[in-house]
Order: structure tokens, then C-alpha cells, then sequence
């Protein structure tokens, strides 16, 4: 581990990391109105950017965007002044973001938007900038057309043409939305697999259990879905070395939800996956007390949170990747948590609900 | 009220007709006022579930809306407007027929059947809440409360429309019929007294004018 490599980013990260919100500052957001909420978040490091909403225009909606685009701007800036290996693996990471972007354009595609209506649901991120989007848009009638248009652009445009044809013939998006994120978390995962020593370990860690997360989700809300055991194998990401497919297929086959989670407590014990542990051990306690799945993705979320900041416990908080992984992750959660103070309040939902879902480090 | 008695023949066998009649139209009325009854109570249930399939109804929805809103605020409403953009509709159906019976009164059932088949889920997982599913278990939830309040309402109206017409019949009965049958009744009665009384008088008289030729006869012989 060679902590010169790290110089820069580990102060920029530091002096990012003390800009995020308070906790108490957030607790009082929570408590205040829509306006209130807005005039605190003119004393954050999210001024320049709200400032330029017109009034009229001020909602949940645009604030949201704000808050997307303010991300996207700090994923670039950690990613640009990172070590060239973890800004190799940042700039994979930064391709869940951009499939969420090819995501709005084909939806917007299938439901015959016009430009600047699609414009409104993305967020221009990495490779894909508001350009590109445009120009995308603007050459493309249809879905297909798009696809082909994203060929001559992007690696997506392959991973869709190979789903084009079943595409064409059932006209169900949800396969093409899966392909895409099922490639930008197989590319994280191999990326997290080219760094060396320690980063590798904190990496492979806090991406597996982000994963896992996304896996147990899938299986779970399919399971009350009441999906075939065939089809929810097609949403499962099966990259983590600890919970291989075998797992999941014996999660999937369990005969309710309490038994599916059972299934994997049982797999993280024997396989010593401490981490997969303490994330299984949260939801199977929250599953028992609430029997709500809604409340299980909430711990789920928490539980990769705390996962991060694990890292920075169990290894030095300095000098490796864990700091810049918790910072995003931090980062990420602010930004989900402003969110949902914002439409709670314009929403005038109760305070104790809005804190409910907001995802606080303990 | 007038009762036309020219048309009644004032005898003892019409009496006896008009009594028997009086009495199958009390027995109607007592049938009749039986049934109504019957329809009241079946009324009265209808009317006492309205309530709690309205508030039942209100509650799901505020349920569904709350969790709507929540799934907004976890995921943003832009996402959730993006996804319903490609978002299959649910294929719903109200299916009618019908089912139980008050007093061989049809009432009607409606029955609310969800079309759509689960082979996949209706949103991407990756990109909603769990919150988004549970709002749209409880929307349908919601719409098969509405069926049945539309359902209590249909059997109310009916029970209402056959109700009106019992009432109608019952009151056709008892402030028609049967106070026509009691004047019919009443003028037999007076006519066939009236007659009894002529025929006692006109015995005596009889009786009184045999004596007298009696007594006459007797007087000549002597």
C-alpha cells in the first residue's frame, strides 16, 4: 500500500466529507416545512446550485434534479483527482448512473416523449452528457432506432442489441433495463477485481455487499410478487464469492420470505462471510418485528452504510479506497435523505414517517 | 270513499263470499307487511355495512397514496414518473351475476377479477421501493372495496324498488280493498237484517189475521 498515491484525494475527500449535512441539521429539516426546508438548504454547500431554480419553478421535482446533478458533479470531481486505479474502478462505478440514464431514454423512447420531456428524467453523468443525450434523442423515432443509435456510441448499445430481438417480440422494456444493469454491476465487479492488496479487500467487501443487497431485494420482493423461480433467476447479479448462484437458487426455492433470508443467514454463517452476516442478521430481525418488506429495503440500505464505514473501523480510515467509497456512499445517502425530506414536507407527511426512511449513519 | 253497492247482491251466500274475500285480503295484508319487513332488516344489513366498506375504502387509500408518496421520496418522484411512463396497465374486470336471495329477490354480486398475469414484476426493482408494490396491492385493494359498496348499493336499490312496490300493494289492500269489502259487507248485513225484520213483521202480521179468521169462524159456528 503506498499512501503517497492517496495525497490529494485523501484531503479532498476529507474536506467533502465535512461538508455533508449534520444530523441534527437534518432532524431539522425534517420538522420544518416545504419553504423551511429550502431556506436551510440555502446554507449548505447546495446553495450555488438551488439558487439558479427560478422561483416559480421551485418543487420536489426540480430540487431533485439539483440534488442528482450536484452528485453526479462530486462523483466526477473524487473520480478525477483519484489514484488512476480506483479512478478506473469510480468510472465503472459511475456506469450504474449511466445505465439509469440509457434506462430513462428508452422509456422515454417506448412511451414517445419529446426531447425535452425525456430531458427532465435524466441526469447527465459520465459518457453520457446532455449532448449526447440529446443528439441520441433527437436521431432516434423509436426504441429500435435508439438501440442502433447507441451501438455506434456506447458498449450498451451491444448488451441491448443482443436483447433487441426478444424485445421485438414480447415489447417488454423490463429485459433490456435488467441487461443494462446486470453489465454495469458485472464491469464493477471485474474492476473491483484489478486493484491490489488492501483496496481490493475493502473494495470486493463494500461492492459485494451492494450487490448482495440488490440480490436479496430482487429475490425478496419477487417472492411476494409471486414471480416464477425461472424469471427472478434472470434480475439475480450472481458475482459474489460468497453467496454463489446456488445460494440464491436455494433462496429463491424456500417456501416464504423469513425462510428465504433464513436460507442465506444460514450460507453467510458456514461460508464465514462476517459482513453478509451482520446485513442478513439486520433483516431477518426487522423481518420478524415488522413483516414489511419496504422497511427490510431500508435496512438493507443502512446496512451497506454501515458496511463503509466498517471498512474505515476495521482498516485505517486514510491512505485506501474504503474513505473514498464511504464518502460516496455518504454522499449518495445525503442526497437520497434530502430527497425524502423534500417531497415529505411538500407532501406534509408527519415528521416521525420522514424519519422512518431517511438512512442515518448510527 | 265510494263503494259502488249496486253491483253486490245483498244475500247470505254473497256475505259469506264477501267475508271469505275480506279475510284472504287480511291475509294478504299480514303477508304482505311480513315480507316488508323482512326487506327492512335486509335493508337495515345492507345499510349498516356501507359505513365500514366506506371507511375500509378510505383507509386503503389513504394507505396507498401515503405509500405512493413514500416511494417518491425514496426513489425521487422523477423516477417513479419515469417508470410509470412503460408501465403495463392493470387489467381489471367486474364480473356480475347473481347471488344471494331475500324473499326470491335476486340481488346482485360483482365480482372484481385482476387480468394480469405476474410473469414479471410491473416495475424495475432495481429502480422502485418495495413501498411502490405495496401502493398498488392497496389501490386494488381499494378499488374491491368500491365494487362492493357499488355492489351494496345495487342491492339496496333493488330491495328499495321491491319495497316501494309491497308498499303500494299493502296500502292498495288496506285502504282499498279492504275498506270496500267491510262497506260491502256492512250494506249485506243492514240489507239482509232490514229483510229478516219485514219478514218478522209480515209473520206477525200473518199470524195476527190467521187468529182473527179464527176467531171468526169460531163466532159463526157458534
Amino acid at each position: 500500500m503506498s499512501a503517497w498515491k492517496y495525497k490529494r484525494i485523501t484531503s479532498k475527500v476529507i474536506v467533502a466529507k465535512m461538508k455533508l449535512i449534520d444530523i441534527k441539521d437534518l432532524a431539522g429539516m425534517v420538522r420544518g416545512s416545504f419553504d423551511q426546508v429550502h431556506s436551510m438548504l440555502m446554507n449548505t454547500p447546495y446553495q450555488q446550485d438551488i439558487s439558479k431554480i427560478p422561483p416559480e419553478q421551485l418543487s420536489s421535482g426540480t430540487l431533485e434534479s439539483v440534488l442528482s446533478r450536484n452528485f453526479a458533479r462530486t462523483f466526477n470531481e473524487i473520480m478525477d483527482s483519484s489514484p488512476k486505479d480506483i479512478r478506473r474502478l469510480l468510472s465503472t462505478v459511475q456506469m450504474k448512473f449511466e445505465a439509469n440514464a440509457v434506462k430513462a431514454m428508452l422509456r422515454a423512447k417506448k412511451a414517445d416523449l419529446g426531447v425535452d420531456d425525456t430531458m427532465r428524467y435524466i441526469t447527465p453523468v459520465g459518457r453520457i452528457g446532455e449532448g449526447e443525450c440529446r443528439e441520441l434523442l433527437s436521431k432516434s423515432a423509436n426504441t429500435e432506432d435508439l438501440i442502433k443509435a447507441l451501438s455506434d456510441m456506447y458498449e450498451y448499445g451491444a448488451i441491448l442489441k443482443e436483447k433487441s430481438t426478444a424485445y421485438k417480440e414480447t415489447g417488454d422494456l423490463l429485459m433490456l433495463e435488467t441487461a443494462l444493469d446486470k453489465h454495469a454491476y458485472y464491469k464493477i465487479w471485474k474492476a473491483s477485481g484489478k486493484l491490489g492488496g488492501l483496496d481490493k479487500r475493502i473494495a470486493r467487501t463494500v461492492l459485494e455487499i451492494e450487490i448482495d443487497s440488490i440480490n436479496i431485494r430482487v429475490i425478496l420482493r419477487c417472492k411476494a410478487l409471486g414471480i416464477s423461480e425461472n424469471q427472478i433467476k434472470n434480475y439475480i447479479i450472481p458475482v459474489s464469492e460468497f453467496f454463489n448462484e446456488k445460494v440464491f437458487e436455494d433462496s429463491i426455492k424456500a417456501v416464504d420470505i423469513k425462510s428465504s433470508i433464513e436460507t442465506m443467514h444460514v450460507a453467510a454463517r458456514q461460508r464465514m462471510a462476517k459482513d453478509h452476516r451482520y446485513m442478513l442478521n439486520d433483516i431477518l430481525k426487522e423481518y420478524e418485528h415488522s413483516l414489511s418488506l419496504s422497511q427490510l429495503e431500508t435496512v438493507l440500505d443502512h446496512s451497506l452504510l454501515k458496511t463503509n464505514l466498517r471498512m474505515l473501523k476495521r482498516y485505517t480510515p486514510f491512505f485506501n479506497i474504503g474513505l473514498i467509497l464511504a464518502f460516496l456512499n455518504l454522499k449518495w445517502f445525503e442526497i437520497r435523505n434530502l430527497r425524502t425530506i423534500i417531497k415529505g414536507t411538500e407532501s406534509k407527511i408527519s415528521s416521525s414517517r420522514i424519519k422512518r426512511l431517511l438512512i442515518i449513519p448510527d | 270513499m265510494s263503494v259502488d253497492l249496486t253491483a253486490v247482491h245483498p244475500t247470505r251466500l254473497e256475505l259469506l263470499r264477501l267475508k271469505r274475500r275480506r279475510g284472504i285480503a287480511q291475509g294478504i295484508v299480514d303477508i304482505l307487511k311480513k315480507d316488508y319487513d323482512t326487506l327492512v332488516m335486509a335493508l337495515f344489513d345492507l345499510v349498516r355495512q356501507v359505513p365500514s366498506l366506506r371507511s375500509k375504502m378510505r383507509d386503503t387509500l389513504a394507505e396507498a397514496y401515503t405509500s405512493f408518496i413514500e416511494a417518491q421520496m425514496i426513489v425521487g418522484s422523477r423516477m417513479i414518473e419515469e417508470v410509470s411512463l412503460v408501465c403495463e396497465p392493470v387489467d381489471l374486470d367486474i364480473e356480475s351475476s347473481v347471488g344471494k336471495k331475500v324473499l326470491g329477490l335476486e340481488l346482485p354480486v360483482l365480482q372484481f377479477t385482476e387480468k394480469t398475469v405476474t410473469h414479471n414484476p410491473r416495475f424495475n426493482i432495481l429502480d422502485t421501493p418495495a413501498k411502490l408494490d405495496e401502493s398498488n396491492q392497496k389501490i386494488v385493494e381499494a378499488l374491491d372495496y368500491i365494487i362492493k359498496l357499488a355492489e351494496a348499493e345495487a342491492s339496496m336499490k333493488e330491495i328499495l324498488d321491491v319495497m316501494s312496490v309491497k308498499k303500494r300493494q299493502i296500502n292498495r289492500i288496506q285502504y282499498k280493498v279492504l275498506p270496500q269489502l267491510d262497506a260491502s259487507i256492512r250494506y249485506v248485513e243492514l240489507i239482509l237484517e232490514e229483510t229478516e225484520r219485514q219478514d218478522a213483521i209480515r209473520v206477525r202480521v200473518l199470524q195476527r189475521k190467521r187468529k182473527e179468521r179464527a176467531q171468526k169462524t169460531v163466532q159463526i159456528s157458534a
